[in-house]
C-alpha cells in the first residue's frame, strides 16, 4: 500500500507537468483534444493523490511504524480521530493533506466547466496544475511521507498531545480548505490575465468558490480560537500568534474582496483593484503556509516548523512576480470609465471598508514581520505581542464597525440628506443611547462604551432593513410577518444573508469587547475544603482525584461552585500527562453561559500536601464569539444558497462552448 | 434634521468623558506589568498568559517584577530595568521611540494615505460624471443655435416696442 502511495506521488508529478503543458498549448493552437487531455489530467491526478492519501492513512490507522512518517506522529495507543488527525500533523502529511484538498478542488471546477468557460479552462487548470507542482515537488523530493525508517520501532512518537483535542481534528481542515478554497478565484483571475476576458464573467463564474473559501477561513480562525481557549488555558483565545495572524490576513483581503467585487458586478468598476485582492489573497495563504513552516517567527505552532520556509519564500516570489507581472501586461483592458455620482454614496462606504480591512491587514503583516525587520535594520531582536496588535487594531476595527452599520444603508451612486435621516439617524440615535445607558449604569471603560455603541447601531440599522422588508411584503402581498420575513430572505438571499452574517460580525464584536475590557481573573493555593470568591461566583475546592489510561495520566481537581449559596455545578479542571511524548497539558474546565463563562485552571498540585493553584476566570460575553460564529455560518448558508435562476449571461460570450454563467 | 444631527452630536461630545482614562495612581499594577513583558518560555504569550507548569521563564520574571514593585518604582521605570537586563525582545511591544516608532506610525498612516487617496480619486469619478452629464444635458450645437435665433428675435421686437 505504501508503495502503490509513493508510486502515485511521483506519477503524479509527471502528470501534473504534462497537464500544465497540454491545456495552455491546446488553446494556444485551437486543439480541443489538447485542452481536453489536459483537464482529464487533472482528474488523474486528483486520483492519484488519493491513492496516496489513503495509502498514508492507512499506515497511520494500521499504525505501520516502518514508515518514518507514522513512527513520528501516531503511536499504537492514540484513538482512532487522532489517528486520521495525524494526517495534518506533522511535515510530510500535512503537504498531502493540502494537494488532497487542492486537486479535488481542481478536479470540482474541470467537471462543473466541462461545457461553459472554455476559453478560460485551459488557463485555470494550468495555474491549479502549477501550485499542485510546487506542492507535489515538496512531497516527492523534500519531504516525501512515505519515507521508511531502516529500523522499525515498537512504538511510535505520539501526536503532539496540543494536538489531541477535538477543535484540533476540525481546525486545520477548515483552514486548509479555506486556505486552498482562494486557489480557484486566484487561476480564474489568472485565466482571465491570461486570455484577456477582464469582464465579470469571471467574478460571477468564481463567487461561490470565492465566498466557500471565505467561510471555510472563517470557520478555521474560529475553531483556532476555541482549540487556543480550550487547550493553551491562558483564558484567552487569540494571542497574536504569528501562525494565528497568517490565517487572519487572508480572511481579511477575502473579505475586502467580497465586498469591492459587488461594485464590480453593479457598476463594472475597481477592476484593477479586485485582481490586486485576489492575487493578494492567494499570496496571503502561500506566505501563512511559508510562516508556519518556516520558523522564521518564534510562534506557539512551532510543531510544523521546518526547513521548507525557503521553498515556500521562492514559491511565493514568483507567483507574486508572475501574477502581478500578468496584472501589469493587461493594465489597459482592466482600467475602466470609473464614474460616480457622489461622494456621498455606498460605493464611498464600501471603498473605505475596504481601506479599514486592508489597513487592518497592514497593521497585523507590518506587526508580524516587524521583528525581523528589527533584526535587519538595527540588528536588535525586539517582541511585537498582544498590546501592540490590539493598541492598533482596536480603533481601526471600530471604524469597520460602524462602517458595517452605515454601507448597507446608504444609497448606491448618490445618498441625499433625506436618504440619511431615514435610514442613518434613528440608528445613530440608538447607539448613542446604548452608550449613555451603559456610561449612567457605571461604565468607564471608553473603548467597550463606543464598541457596544457600534454594535446597538449596526443592530439596529439591520433590524430596519428587515422591518421596512417585511412591511412592504405585508403591504404588498398581505403576508403573515413570519411568512414575509421568510420569503423576503428568500428572495433576496444575497442581501439578507450579508445582514446575517453582519449580525454574527457584531455578535463577536461584543465577545472582544466583553473579554477585553472586563476580564477578571484569580489565581489562588487552596488547602482541600477551602473557599474563594470571583465575580458572584463562590468556588471551593474539593481535592484532587487521579485517574490513569494507557495513554494518560490525569490530575483532576474538583472545585464545587455556588452561586447565592446553591450548588450549581461541580468543575473539574484538569492536568494531563501523556506518557509517549512525557508532556504534561492543560484542561480547562468552563461553565458557560450566555453572559459570561467561568473558567477554571488547575495551576499546580503539590501530592503530599493536597494543595493545589486554581486560576479563576470570568470572561464576559465571551460566548457570543462561539454563538456569532454559527450566526456568520448560517448567513453564509443563505449567501451561498442557490436561487433560482433569473438571468443568463449573454449568449456566446465566449467561445468555444456554450458559456452560460450561473446565476447568482 | 439638522437639529436630530446636532442632538447627536451633542451626545457624542457628552459621551466624550468615557474617554478620558480612569484616574489611576502612578504606582504600576502586577498585572500590568506582567502584560508588557514576554515570557521567555516559547510560548509566544506575556508574562501574564503564560500557564505553564513550573515555567523557567514566567516565574523568575514573576518574581522579580515583585521585588522592582516593591521598590516604588514607575512602570516604565520597571521596563527599563527589564530591557537592561534581557534584551529588548523581553518586551511585548516596541518601544515608542526612534525606529521603533515606525512600528506604530505606519499603519496608520498607510490608512490615513489610503483614506485622502480615496477622496481624490473617489472627487475625480464624480467630476467626470458631471462632465459627462453636463455633455449629454446640453443642446447640440444646431439646437443652441435656434436658441439664441429666438431670443435675439424676442430681444430686437422688446427693444421695437421700447423705441416705438
Amino acid at each position: 500500500m505504501v508503495d502503490v502511495g509513493s508510486l502515485a506521488l511521483l506519477f503524479w508529478w509527471v502528470l501534473a507537468i504534462y497537464g500544465i503543458g497540454t491545456s495552455p498549448f491546446g488553446s494556444y493552437v485551437r486543439r480541443r483534444d489538447f485542452v481536453a487531455s489536459g483537464e482529464n489530467a487533472t482528474l488523474a491526478v486528483w486520483g492519484m493523490v488519493l491513492v496516496a492519501t489513503a495509502a498514508l492513512l492507512h499506515g497511520l490507522v494500521t499504525s505501520d511504524f516502518s514508515l518514518k512518517y507514522v513512527a513520528h506522529y501516531s503511536s499504537s495507543t492514540l484513538p482512532l480521530q487522532y489517528k486520521v488527525a495525524a494526517l495534518w500533523g506533522g511535515q510530510a502529511g500535512s503537504l498531502l493533506f493540502w494537494l488532497v484538498i487542492l486537486t479535488s478542488m481542481a478536479a470540482i471546477v474541470v467537471l462543473q466547466n466541462r461545457e461553459r468557460n472554455r476559453e478560460l479552462m485551459p488557463y485555470v487548470t494550468a495555474t491549479l496544475l502549477v501550485i499542485s507542482l510546487f506542492f507535489l515537488s515538496m512531497v516527492n523530493f523534500i519531504t516525501p511521507p512515505f519515507e521508511r525508517l531502516a529500523f522499525v520501532p515498537q512504538e511510535g512518537r505520539d501526536l503532539n498531545p496540543l494536538l489531541q483535542n477535538y477543535w484540533m481534528t476540525i481546525h486545520p481542515p477548515s483552514l486548509y480548505v479555506g486556505f486552498v478554497g482562494c486557489s480557484v478565484p486566484f487561476a480564474f483571475a489568472m485565466a482571465a490575465l491570461a486570455t484577456g476576458r477582464l469582464d465579470d464573467v469571471w467574478i460571477r463564474t468564481t463567487r461561490r468558490w470565492t465566498l466557500l473559501a471565505w467561510f471555510f477561513l472563517s470557520l478555521g480562525n474560529l475553531f483556532g480560537a476555541e482549540w487556543a481557549y480550550l487547550v493553551l488555558g491562558w483564558g484567552g483565545y487569540w494571542a497574536w500568534d504569528p501562525v494565528e495572524n497568517a490565517a487572519f490576513m487572508p480572511w481579511l483581503t477575502c473579505t475586502a474582496f467580497l465586498h469591492s467585487v459587488m461594485i464590480q458586478e453593479k457598476k463594472n468598476m475597481l477592476k484593477v483593484w479586485n485582481m490586486v485582492l485576489v492575487i493578494l489573497t492567494f499570496l496571503l495563504t502561500i506566505f501563512g503556509t511559508f510562516l508556519t513552516r518556516s520558523g522564521v517567527i518564534s510562534s506557539v505552532h512551532s510543531f510544523t516548523q521546518s526547513g521548507l520556509g525557503p521553498f515556500f519564500m521562492s514559491f511565493l516570489l514568483v507567483a507574486a512576480a508572475a501574477a502581478f507581472g500578468l496584472m501589469f501586461w493587461r493594465l489597459r483592458l482592466l482600467r475602466s470609465e470609473n464614474e460616480l455620482d457622489s461622494l456621498l454614496s455606498r460605493e464611498t462606504a464600501f471603498l473605505l471598508n475596504n481601506l479599514i480591512l486592508v489597513g487592518i491587514c497592514f497593521a497585523v503583516f507590518w506587526g508580524t514581520v516587524f521583528p525581523v525587520v528589527s533584526e535587519w535594520v538595527r540588528g536588535v531582536k525586539i517582541t511585537v505581542g498582544p498590546p501592540f496588535f490590539n493598541q492598533v487594531n482596536a480603533p481601526l476595527g471600530l471604524i469597520l464597525l460602524f462602517l458595517t452599520g452605515l454601507g448597507p444603508v446608504i444609497a448606491w451612486r448618490r445618498a441625499t440628506w433625506s436618504n440619511l435621516q431615514r435610514n442613518v439617524l434613528r440608528p445613530m440615535l440608538f447607539g448613542v443611547g446604548v452608550g449613555a445607558v451603559l456610561f449612567v449604569a457605571g461604565m468607564r471603560r471608553g473603548y467597550a462604551i463606543v464598541s457596544f455603541a457600534l454594535c446597538g447601531v449596526v443592530l439596529a440599522t439591520i433590524s430596519m432593513e428587515f422591518f421596512r422588508g417585511v412591511r412592504a411584503r405585508q403591504a404588498m402581498v398581505g403576508e403573515s410577518a413570519p411568512t414575509a420575513l421568510v420569503r423576503l430572505i428568500g428572495k433576496n438571499r444575497r442581501r439578507y444573508g450579508g445582514y446575517i452574517i453582519h449580525i454574527g460580525v457584531v455578535m463577536m464584536f461584543l465577545a472582544f469587547t466583553g473579554t477585553s475590557a472586563f476580564k477578571q481573573e484569580r489565581q489562588i493555593t487552596v488547602n482541600p475544603g477551602d473557599s474563594f470568591e470571583i465575580g458572584n461566583y463562590s468556588l471551593r475546592y474539593d481535592g484532587v482525584e487521579e485517574a490513569d489510561s494507557e495513554h494518560i495520566a490525569y490530575l483532576r481537581a474538583n472545585v464545587a461552585v455556588f452561586q447565592g449559596g446553591e450548588l450549581v455545578e461541580t468543575l473539574q479542571p484538569e492536568k494531563r500527562f501523556y506518557k509517549k511524548p512525557e508532556q504534561p497539558t492543560t484542561e480547562v474546565a468552563i461553565r458557560s453561559t450566555l453572559g459570561a463563562d467561568l473558567y477554571l485552571v488547575l495551576g499546580s498540585f503539590d501530592q503530599p500536601t493536597q494543595m493545589a493553584t486554581i486560576i479563576a476566570y470570568i470572561n464576559p460575553l465571551v460566548g457570543f464569539l462561539f454563538w456569532g460564529g454559527m450566526v456568520l455560518v448560517f448567513g453564509t448558508f443563505v449567501t451561498i444558497w442557490p436561487q433560482r435562476a433569473t438571468a443568463t449571461a449573454p449568449a456566446g460570450a465566449y467561445s468555444p462552448g456554450r458559456n452560460t454563467v450561473p446565476a447568482d | 434634521m439638522t437639529r436630530s444631527l446636532a442632538a447627536c452630536a451633542l451626545a457624542a461630545v457628552l459621551a466624550a468623558p468615557a474617554w478620558t482614562p480612569i484616574a489611576r495612581a502612578d504606582a504600576p499594577s502586577f498585572s500590568e506589568i506582567e502584560e508588557s513583558l514576554t515570557c521567555q518560555c516559547g510560548c509566544g504569550l506575556t508574562v501574564h498568559s503564560c500557564n505553564h507548569l513550573q515555567c523557567p521563564s514566567a516565574i523568575p520574571l514573576r518574581a522579580e517584577i515583585r521585588e522592582q514593585l516593591a521598590l516604588a518604582k514607575t512602570k516604565d521605570g520597571i521596563l527599563e530595568h527589564f530591557r537592561e537586563k534581557y534584551g529588548e525582545k523581553i518586551l511585548s511591544a516596541p518601544t515608542t521611540s526612534g525606529f521603533n516608532l515606525i512600528a506604530w506610525v505606519l499603519p496608520f498612516l498607510a490608512v490615513g494615505l489610503g483614506g485622502v487617496l480615496i477622496v481624490i480619486v473617489v472627487r475625480g469619478w464624480v467630476a467626470r460624471r458631471r462632465v459627462r452629464a453636463a455633455s449629454e444635458s446640453a443642446p447640440a450645437p444646431g439646437q443652441a443655435v435656434a436658441g439664441a435665433d429666438a431670443y435675439q428675435k424676442v430681444l430686437e421686437r422688446e427693444l421695437r416696442e421700447l423705441d416705438g
